[in-house]
């Protein structure tokens, strides 16, 4: 229901305050061509292709700028309309290059579509076509503007949407328009490059092909291809894709606008990372270990290897020596099916899906005693605040989209960002935030100065947030190490900046406070996210999101890939109703997680795993330890779509299909459940995980009849109490979100316990660990077009690190701690403090999780010069 | 660093007058090009730097007016209005006998960097036309005679 | 006839100076207006007054203000648009190079008009010597406290910024003066949202012509109805002429509106140069159509013209006579719009250029018999459909041109050849 009618070409439409005429005509079914327009950008009105008329109005009307109006009346196709349209029409094309059947946007283009529509098929143009001249040998123009894009400026057409997008939407500022009139050209700043996160997104919505893509250019017309709707893999933001698939291999990803998430962009990574499913490293056949080497097998070799040996081993020993693995990027059905095979076929509740984390990172006991979880956090609530608070998160790197959101609050709301970390991000960089940068591992300090500083305040109105004097006396009395002046000092921030931060705080009137990756990775989550709770006390209203670290951590945690929790987030009460549902005996409910896991491996308490799309060998936060631990074991089972660290200790391997040939759901960070389609059908003799796990079950004499993703989902769903849409088809682009039950937390605030981080003299440096540019986490090194952004890894140093140490970029460095040491290029980092030592975690040849000692409580390390 | 401190602070004084620093990004290119006599991209950045705007930005708008020339000119920049006033009382004749007689081309410097000759749009002295500027002066209702002098002029005081 | 309230002093050599401005009655007016005017009663006065924008669009100046929200809170803005550079038109320059401080006194004005305190001063880049008299008087003025924090003790606040243009016609535009001033591109925008709504830093902005507002300390000083007794019943008061061209006297003056064109030319301009024939003449700056000959008794006052099928535009008077080429006329024009153009929409950006290396090919002897039809169809393609005004300046002058001589286009497509060959030359 609109607020309003107006009529187009006779028909009553209805529109809202503040839609222009276009958006009426559109949601209405009538189509008008656009070229300049975009729902996400301010409109221009430039093109001029979508004139209208309208009634008492002297001239024609762009309807993508014209605010609809009570009464208004639309003509879209009039004889005048389509003559001016015709005439803008002639007008672009004087000087297009007639090259469509070599064109890459043939068959997709906007201004191809449009000139068929308006059958113009002659030019009165006498003169030769201009021509942009960029290389007097080439017939086609095309100029390399950025790693992944090419320019053909003699086909653009003007309507500036890439610059407009790579601004107005991206926040960033590597291409431009310079020069005036007909000869402005389109190009990154001198001597630079459009090299963005986002920099892909001007290709997909550049109307003609002015831009195009290495990845996708000359390899296939689109009118060839088939479409697949999915969700991207790499981040739990969850954007929506769609693969674009040519006999059984993918093109190209491009966006599929979800309003509700991604709003038609999405980064790089989401967008050239569906390569990694030809990588050559895929796993092809099933493997098995013969003296000490892996040789290719059949499944059906694999499987009677497996049925065997864990036979054998069960005859011995309890479910208890058993174990289980899980990488947080499978599907709901993928993890709901392997905890069900781990609980009901095994026998042991051995299971874990959070492998890379150093600290035992079930919430401690005062965490939950407090009922502090976080919040249910949405991209719509990140739209209606008018406060961010970033916490210990590259936000940029590791929630792309979700930093647009926040960004875009940023330019058009005036929303603040306040970030506190102790390397300054991309994030705090581009959009004029609060930076509170401080010294690392002193982020409990930073958050507790805050709080203390709102309190302390003359003007803080206590009443307004529910607390009282006793309360404010018992937090200063409770943290006498933490209060303003030593919060300041020990973490390196101004007293004046936490003042201004607390200030700015208690005045917001809608917060969000985040939290990302590095809060997980270092020491103190406990008592973080305790100091977190503290300062959402102090805000009008304020909701805490803890971002979580993969595509489908949150759908991990719901089904059941922790030890201690069934589907659902059930405790050991459901046990009765889980044997109901899988008609049969369950173990113990307590089970060891990741750490204890291998502790338990280490003394011979457990034998035999199964490891299921993880690399705990490369990601695990002690790399030699895992390693080693996992060499002893009877019995360990892989199943992978890649030869993985993880996978050169198998004994057997089972070859698993990617995300783009399994169909199922994952869920982003919201909480949100998004259904993929498979693109194309299992690749070499892969199969999806479903399948696999129904197949070992079957072997080991448990079958549930579930070997397709859907028959999973079905009962996946009656697991959470049929909450969830019926069938895939039913899915829309909202998802469907489970509520997770809410804890009513405890009045005043958290009691923070605190230890300065001891200085290390003989290791000064504190690692810290985060993405490349255009990578996210281990898998993105496997796509070819990431790597042409950043392809070697490097050991990021400060500048005065650098200076003091002599070392310059490129020169090779050791990098040594306690447990491990590392050889890598050197890169010389602006951003980063001195004293801090960065490393990616997305190559194999530098894997950052060889310096970490799992007893060692900080990374501590030190550079030299080779 | 090529522009002066002093260019630089002039800058950053005139921007404070605005509500929002990026309106100042012509004036600076002005008092940039008025030290330099063109500009490039050093000088963008030095620009949005003091500016604490993006180079892109300073870059576009420099790109998009006439007067920031990225070349150096000759010492005599010579504009000759090309525009309807002008041309009804003779610049094209004009230009032509400016070229002639400075032995030059169109949009080229002479060989002793003194004298470079364009022809530009209307410059609104359209009543005392044919004119010229050179560099920031106006010359107007030009003859022959008086065009000769300035030239010898100009090469006297080299 | 000629009557001097803009150029009452202008010839006295002194008068950029501030003291000898004050002598002859400067700042009289703003501090009558800050003294004793309300903001209602001077909007009213310069209704009353009948003062049309004499910038290009003659839209009432007084009804403009009326147009800006005074309660909203964001700030309002008032520029001043001193970028003249319409083909013909130099009289904006005159008042800023010998009279800047009834210019820089008219801003004021406005700006208390609207209630803005923060001004601006948007002058043509290479005006040098009107921008350095703009620049003192601006800085003579706040040093009388004339602008300022509590001008003349009254409690009101107004700072004038002077801003430097970088040589773009279509800056004069005022949109795209708005995107200049902005630190952008000189790119116009498109309209609705109006300036006076959301122009600069999407606030309420209102800009006016350097004579608009030059007027302002006359009329205030005399009252609305004194202008309105001047001129014509709905073309109030005197405007600048600029006649250029081929004339024995060319200059600029002020005439009454409602003078006729003969007057303007014979009388005061001393007639065709030379004593040629005149062919015809653009009585309003290069974007607007010709007038003949025999259209010369048309008063020149926004309706006349108008109905006479011109337009008074900028108030540029440009003369030619019996030896003008009128295809190499519209190839100048031609040439200057395509140079011009923003680039922003379509039809500007492609249709100037079509258009001129038409022109261009027809005036060196290449044209071809459908190229006039072509002409006339690309020109009515961009008129009206492009973001600002200067798309239908272009097409205008090419569709006058050929209305009213097409006789000499089709001579030069036949015989490739000019039918009058214009060679003028320096004396
Ligand atoms: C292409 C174009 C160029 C213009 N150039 C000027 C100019 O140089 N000076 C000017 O005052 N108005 C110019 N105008 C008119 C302005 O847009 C605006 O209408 C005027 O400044 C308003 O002032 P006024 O109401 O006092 O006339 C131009 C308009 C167009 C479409
Ligand atoms: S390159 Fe494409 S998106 Fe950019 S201005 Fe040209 S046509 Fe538009
Ligand atoms: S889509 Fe409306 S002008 Fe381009």
């Amino acid at each position: 229901m609109g607020d309003f009618n107006i009529t187009v070409n006779g028909k009553t439409v209805p529109a809202v305050k503040g839609q222009t005429v276009l958006q009426a005509a559109l949601a209405a079914g009538i189509d008008i061509p656009v070229f300049c327009w975009h729902p996400q950008l301010v409109p221009v009105g430039a093109c001029r292709i979508c004139l209208v008329e309208i009634e008492k109005f002297p001239k024609l009307q762009v309807a993508c700028a014209t605010p609809a109006a009570d009464g208004m009346v639309v003509m879209t196709e009039s004889p005048k309309v389509v003559k001016a349209r015709q005439g803008v029409l002639e007008f672009i094309l004087a000087h297009h290059p007639l090259d469509c059947p070599t064109c890459d946007k043939g068959g997709e283009c906007d201004l191809q579509d449009v000139t068929f529509k308006y059958g113009l098929d002659y030019s009165r143009l006498q003169e030769p076509k201009h021509r942009n001249i960029v290389d007097e040998n080439s017939t086609f123009d095309d100029l390399q503007i950025g790693p992944e894009i090419i320019r053909n400026q003699n086909r653009c057409i003007h309507c500036y949407r890439c610059t407009r997008i790579v601004d107005e939407a991206c926040f960033e500022d590597d291409l431009g328009a310079y020069q005036r009139g007909y000869h402005t050209e389109i190009l990154p700043p001198p001597h630079r490059e459009i090299r963005n996160l986002y920099s892909g997104n001007v290709v997909e919505y550049c109307p003609v092909g002015a831009l195009t893509n290495d990845d996708w250019r000359y390899k296939v017309r689109v009118w060839l291809t088939k479409q697949a709707k999915s969700v991207c893999t790499h981040c739990p933001d969850g954007c929506n894709l769609t693969h674009w698939t040519f006999h059984n291999k993918i093109f190209r990803a491009t966006s599929r606008p979800n309003e509700n998430i991604d709003r038609g962009f999405i980064c790089d990574i989401g967008r050239y990372g569906y390569q990694q499913v030809a990588s050559s490293d895929r796993l092809k056949q099933p493997m098995i270990k013969k003296n000490g080497e892996l040789i290719e097998a059949t499944w059906e070799e694999a499987l009677n290897l497996i049925k065997t040996q864990v036979s054998e081993l069960k005859s011995k020993l309890s479910g208890n020596a058993f174990f289980g693995l899980i990488g947080e990027t499978s599907t709901n059905e993928e993890i709901y099916s392997f905890q069900r095979f781990l609980r009901r076929v095994i026998g042991t509740s051995h299971i874990d899906s959070r492998i890379n984390r150093k600290r035992r990172l079930t919430f401690g006991e005062e965490v939950t005693s407090r009922a502090i979880a976080p919040d249910h956090v949405s991209y719509q609530d990140i739209d209606k605040a008018d406060t961010f608070v970033v916490y210990a998160s590259d936000l940029h790197s590791e929630n792309p989209i979700t930093a647009l959101r926040i960004k875009r609050g940023v330019r058009y709301r005036d929303a603040k960002i306040i970030i506190i970390n102790s390397r300054s991000t991309h994030l705090g960089v581009r959009t004029g935030a609060t930076n509170l940068l401080h010294k690392p591992g002193t982020g409990l300090a930073v958050l507790t100065g805050i709080v203390d500083a709102a309190v302390s305040s003359t003007t803080f109105d206590k009443s307004a947030v529910g607390l009282s004097d006793q309360q404010i006396s018992e937090f200063k009395q409770a943290h006498t190490e933490l209060l303003l002046p030593k919060a300041a000092a020990m973490s390196g921030v101004g007293e004046s900046d936490l003042r201004a931060v607390a200030d700015s705080l208690v005045r917001s009137s809608n917060v969000v406070i985040f939290c990302g990756a590095d809060f997980s990775r270092y020491p103190y989550r406990d008592e973080e996210l305790l100091a977190l709770d503290n300062l959402r006390r102090i805000c009008k209203s304020a909701k805490l999101a803890v971002l979580p670290e993969s595509s489908n951590s949150v759908g991990a945690e719901l089904l059941g890939a922790y030890p201690n929790q069934y589907p659902g987030g059930k405790g050991s009460d459901a046990k009765s109703k889980f044997e109901d549902l899988w008609r049969g005996p369950l173990p113990d409910f307590s089970g060891k997680d990741m750490i204890g896991i291998l502790e338990a491996i280490n003394e011979d308490e457990i034998e035999c795993g199964f490891i299921f799309n993880a690399d705990p060998v490369r990601v695990f936060p002690d790399g030699n330890y895992a390693d080693a631990v996992l060499e002893k074991l009877k019995l360990l089972v892989v199943v992978d779509s890649f030869m993985t660290e993880t996978a050169r200790l198998a004994d057997v391997i089972l070859p698993l299909s990617t995300f783009a040939e399994t169909e199922g759901t994952r869920t982003n960070w919201e909480g949100r459940i998004q259904y993929t389609q498979s693109a194309i059908k299992p690749m070499f003799d892969s199969k999806p995980g479903c399948e696999i796990l129904e197949l070992l079950a079957d072997r080991l004499g448990v079958s549930f009849g579930q070997g397709r993703p859907s028959e999973v989902y079905g009962e996946l769903n009656k697991s959470l109490g049929d909450v969830l849409p019926v069938r895939y088809e039913m899915f829309k682009s909202e998802g469907a979100i489970y509520d997770r039950p809410k804890h009513q937390p405890k009045p005043g605030f958290n009691r923070v316990a605190y230890n300065a981080i001891p200085s290390d003299r003989e290791y000064p440096n504190f690692l810290t660990v985060g993405n490349a540019d255009h990578h996210r986490g281990p898998n993105t090194e496997r796509n070819p077009s990431l790597l042409k952004f950043t392809g070697d890894p490097f050991v990021g140093l400060s500048e005065i690190d650098a200076k003091e140490l002599m070392i310059s970029d490129g020169d090779l460095v050791k990098v040594e701690s306690r447990t491990g040491k590392v050889v890598g290029n050197a890169r010389v980092i602006a951003e980063l403090p001195g004293k801090v030592v960065f490393l990616p975690e997305n190559f194999r040849e530098l894997r950052p999780n060889l310096l970490m000692g799992l007893k060692e409580k900080f990374d501590h390390v030190k550079v030299t010069k080779m | 660093m090529i522009l002066s401190n002093d260019t630089k602070s002039k800058i950053g004084e005139y921007a404070k007058k605005y509500p929002k620093v990026k309106s100042a990004i012509l004036p600076a290119l002005h008092y940039a090009y008025e030290e330099q006599g063109y500009l490039d991209d050093s000088m963008y950045e030095e620009i949005a730097q003091v500016l604490g705007v993006k180079f892109i930005e300073v870059a576009e708008a420099a790109s998009f007016y006439t007067m920031f020339p990225k070349q150096k000119r000759g010492k005599y920049y010579i504009q000759v209005c090309r525009n309807i006033s002008c041309a009804l009382l003779g610049s094209h004749h004009l230009t032509q006998y400016l070229l002639q007689k400075l032995g030059t081309k169109l949009g080229e410097t002479t060989k002793d960097h003194l004298f470079t000759v364009v022809e530009v749009e209307c410059l609104g002295s359209c009543c005392s036309a044919p004119m010229m500027q050179v560099n920031d002066k106006y010359y107007e209702n030009l003859t022959l005679a008086k065009v000769d002098q300035l030239i010898d002029e100009w090469r006297a005081a080299k | 006839m000629q009557k001097h309230v803009l150029f009452e002093n202008i010839n006295d050599p002194k008068l950029h100076n501030i003291d000898r401005a004050i002598e002859l009655g400067a700042y009289k007016a703003w501090e009558k207006v800050l003294k004793s005017i309300k903001r209602e009663e001077l909007v009213q006065m310069v209704k009353d007054s009948g003062l049309r924008g004499r910038g290009g669009a003659g839209f009432p100046t007084g009804l403009k203000w009326s147009f800006v929200p005074v309660a909203s809170p964001k700030p309002k803005y008032l520029c001043c648009n001193a970028d003249e550079s319409e083909p013909g038109t130099c009289k904006d320059r005159v008042l800023m190079e010998c009279d800047p401080h009834s210019v820089i006194e008219g801003v004021m004005i406005a700006a208390f008009a609207i209630d803005c305190h923060t001004s601006f001063f948007y002058v043509r880049g290479e005006y040098d010597l009107s921008m350095r008299r703009i620049e003192k008087a601006i800085d003579e003025a706040y040093k009388k406290g004339y602008l300022g924090k509590n001008i003349l003790g009254t409690g009101y606040d107004l700072e004038m910024i002077l801003h430097r243009g970088g040589g773009a016609y279509i800056c004069g535009e005022e949109t795209a003066l708005l995107s200049s001033l902005e630190g952008e591109k000189g790119l116009s925008r498109i309209k609705p949202p109006f300036p006076a709504v959301s122009g600069l830093y999407a606030c309420p902005t209102v800009v006016n012509n350097v004579e608009t507002l030059a007027n302002l300390p006359r009329i205030v000083i005399n009252g609305g109805q004194w202008y309105a007794s001047m001129g014509t019943e709905k073309s109030k008061g005197t405007r600048i002429f600029s006649v250029s061209g081929h004339v024995k006297k060319p200059g600029n003056y002020e005439l009454e509106l409602g003078t006729p064109l003969r007057t303007l030319i014979y009388d005061y301009a001393g007639g065709i140069l030379d004593d040629k024939k005149l062919k015809c003449v653009i009585p309003g700056g290069s974007s607007v159509p010709v007038l003949m000959p025999d259209q010369l008794d048309t008063p020149l006052d926004f309706e006349s013209v108008q109905a006479a099928g011109s337009m008074l535009g900028s108030g540029a008077v440009i003369v030619m006579n019996e030896d003008t080429c009128m295809v190499w006329v519209a190839e100048i024009l031609a040439h200057f719009y395509m140079h011009e153009s923003c680039g922003k929409c379509t039809p500007c950006r492609q249709g100037t250029g079509w258009l001129y290396e038409i022109i261009h090919r027809i005036e060196h002897g290449q044209g071809r018999a459908q190229d006039l039809d072509t002409l006339l169809d690309l020109a009515k393609n961009i008129e009206g459909n492009t973001i600002c005004a200067l798309g239908d300046a272009a097409a205008t002058p090419v569709i006058s041109t050929i209305k009213q001589f097409r006789n000499e286009y089709e001579y030069h497509i036949e015989h490739k050849k000019c039918l009058v060959k214009s060679d003028f030359r320096l004396r």
